[in-house]
């Protein structure tokens, strides 16, 4: 069963087409990664699905509900969109408890969920006083009040300290086990890739993969770093291997070679016979990030979107 | 939509909110009475016109409902602070992002909108019996200062009380209204106030200046009408019907936007 079916949804904003045809569907199962850089549309996505914003064409469901109802669904759905929204001069507490009350929430669910996201002892404060992190766990706190099948969580490490960024991803891989599904947007891919068991990646609007993070990380590219024990020997080891037929890069102060681990040695006698002495040689495997720029490019999708107006306001 | 009420009321309760209504209700009725007093106790009569306020003759002043007289004379102050309230809090859930929260956990966005109006109401009830607390305990000192006779005022005083806050509860309602509107379509508190502001003072005197243009149907001195249980010019029960028109054209307008319009940054 999928939680969430898009099929062909556009939307545009003026020029810009922010969704193209998108047809997607996510399980029910654990946690979802949705990813993609600035301006792909996950945020246009995602307001679509909470009946934020009407798509220009094509159709979605979340739930089983279309999103022309989305009522039918609401209360299913735990959300935290964007930034952590709440009124600075009342305490966490009357914050959550004013959304209970529109949710119909027992009040207790407010006690619940302020000890889930550790915020017990200071929720009589004003949120005003709370750092960016704390008002991250008050709007985590929000989103798990209605004790939803269903969370998007668009950001939720944002602001957090490094313990405070394991202590949600705990969180979060807890949700996903107790059965709930968790989509989680995030620019941060290190934690995409730690917490997550489904992947779906955007750019401009446009899917460009859905589907388990194991096959994702399929296409990881082996190679081997090395670098020479004097710096003014790597431009001759360069030529010297990729005369050889070595696949090289140059990157940062290291050759990247492609090459399984296996070939290790083959590649020391190489950098050998070619007089050079190797002070460095590692085996590496592309990360997420890697996997996610070399699909993606290396492009700002705001920046690019800016650019497409442009010209075709030129044009 | 009782739920959005309730929700709408816990968030209402923001100490700093409270304060700067009831405070400035209070702030205008000890000044406006104190004036008041004062100017017609020495003779004196607004020109015609003047922008915000209107002040009972030396008689009004000394009949029953003299001791109320300074809620009427106020009521555009009070509509003043009224509408910026309204519009302070509508503009504050887009300010804040919570417009995106509420919506998704609601998504009847009529349901979000009656809730607030209804709980807006509420408070507004609130702040009208703020006032009318306040003109009584400043206009009797400020009147026996003045020489101004209070024999009459003990007649009828539950009637001449409650009429008196009914009459500008139910203009500071529209007053409300017209600030939860403007703040709808123009999603800023500063933009709604300017502009409720900018109408009352500069508009609605400009085109009162204008001989040739009838002014009885201004929003400014409709709801005076109705703060004052009707006026020479206009009587009480057609200011009421206006009044109840330019709400529910608000309503109306602020509703389909509110409901058809996207919900962005």
């Amino acid at each position: 069963m999928s939680v969430v079916t898009t099929t062909n949804l556009t939307r545009r904003f003026g020029p810009i087409t922010a969704l193209d045809r998108l047809t997607v569907e996510l399980p029910a199962t654990g946690v979802i990664g949705l990813v993609g850089p600035n301006g792909s549309g996950k945020s246009t996505l995602i307001r679509i699905l909470l009946g934020l914003i009407r798509p220009t064409s094509g159709s979605a469901s979340v739930l089983g509900s279309a999103i022309s109802s989305p009522a039918h669904y609401a209360s299913r759905v735990g959300v935290l969109v964007e930034s952590p929204a709440f009124i600075p001069g009342l305490s966490a507490r009357t914050n959550l408890v004013s959304l209970a009350r529109l949710r119909h929430v027992p009040l207790e669910r407010v006690d619940a969920v302020l000890a889930q996201v550790g915020l017990v002892g200071r929720d009589r404060e004003p949120v005003k006083r709370f750092s960016l992190g704390m008002k991250q766990r008050l709007g985590i706190a929000a989103a798990l009040l209605s004790d939803p099948e269903l969370l998007i969580l668009d950001e939720p490490t944002n602001g957090l300290d490094p313990a405070g960024i394991v202590e949600i991803r705990e969180l979060l891989r807890d949700l996903g086990r107790e059965g709930r599904t968790v989509i989680v947007s995030s620019h941060q891919l290190s934690e995409i890739e730690a917490v997550c068991d489904h992947l779906v990646v955007i750019r401009f609007g446009e899917l460009i993969f859905s589907g388990p993070m194991a096959e994702m990380m399929k296409r990881t590219r082996e190679h081997i770093d090395i670098a020479a024990e004097h710096a003014a020997d790597m431009e001759r080891l360069e030529a010297a291997l990729a005369a050889e037929g070595w696949a090289v890069t140059a990157v940062d102060d290291v050759l990247r070679v492609a090459a399984a681990a296996d070939r290790a040695a083959d590649l020391n006698r190489a950098a050998a016979a070619a007089g050079v002495t190797l002070r460095r040689l590692v085996f590496a495997q592309d990360n997420l990030e890697e996997i996610f720029l070399e699909m993606t490019g290396r492009v700002d999708g705001e920046l690019a979107n800016g650019r497409a107006a442009v010209d075709e306001k030129v044009a | 939509m009782f739920a959005a009420v309730r929700s709408e009321l816990t968030r209402l309760r923001q100490p700093r909110l409270l304060v700067t209504w009831f405070g400035l209700m209070t702030l205008f009725a000890v000044m406006i009475n104190t004036i008041m007093v004062t100017y017609v106790s020495g003779g004196s009569s607004l020109p015609p016109g003047a922008p915000g306020v209107a002040f009972p003759t030396l008689a009004e002043l000394e009949s029953p409902s003299g001791l109320m007289s300074g809620l009427a004379a106020a009521s555009s102050m009070f509509g003043v602070v009224t509408l910026s309230i309204w519009a302070v809090v509508t503009a504050g859930d887009y300010g804040s992002g919570l417009i995106r929260l509420l919506v998704a956990a609601e998504p009847r966005r009529w349901r979000l909108l009656a809730g607030k109006v209804v709980a807006l109401v509420v408070l507004t009830a609130a702040a009208t019996t703020v006032a009318a607390v306040v003109n009584v305990l400043a206009v009797m000192p400020a009147a026996g200062a003045a020489g101004i006779s209070t024999a009459a005022w003990g007649t009828d005083l539950v009637p001449v009380v409650a009429g008196a806050w009914v009459n500008l509860f139910l203009a500071l309602c529209v007053w409300g209204v017209l600030g939860l509107v403007i703040a709808t379509l123009a999603r800023s508190a500063a933009v709604a106030i300017a502009i409720g502001i900018g109408y009352v003072l500069v508009v609605e005197s400009i085109v009162k200046m204008l001989e040739d243009v009838p002014s009885d149907w201004l929003l400014g001195t409709t709801l005076n009408a109705v703060a004052s249980g009707g006026t020479a010019t206009i009587a009480y029960g057609t200011a009421l019907a206006l009044a109840l028109g330019y709400v529910t054209l608000g309503l109306v307008v602020a509703g389909v936007v509110f409901v058809r319009r996207d919900v962005t940054d």
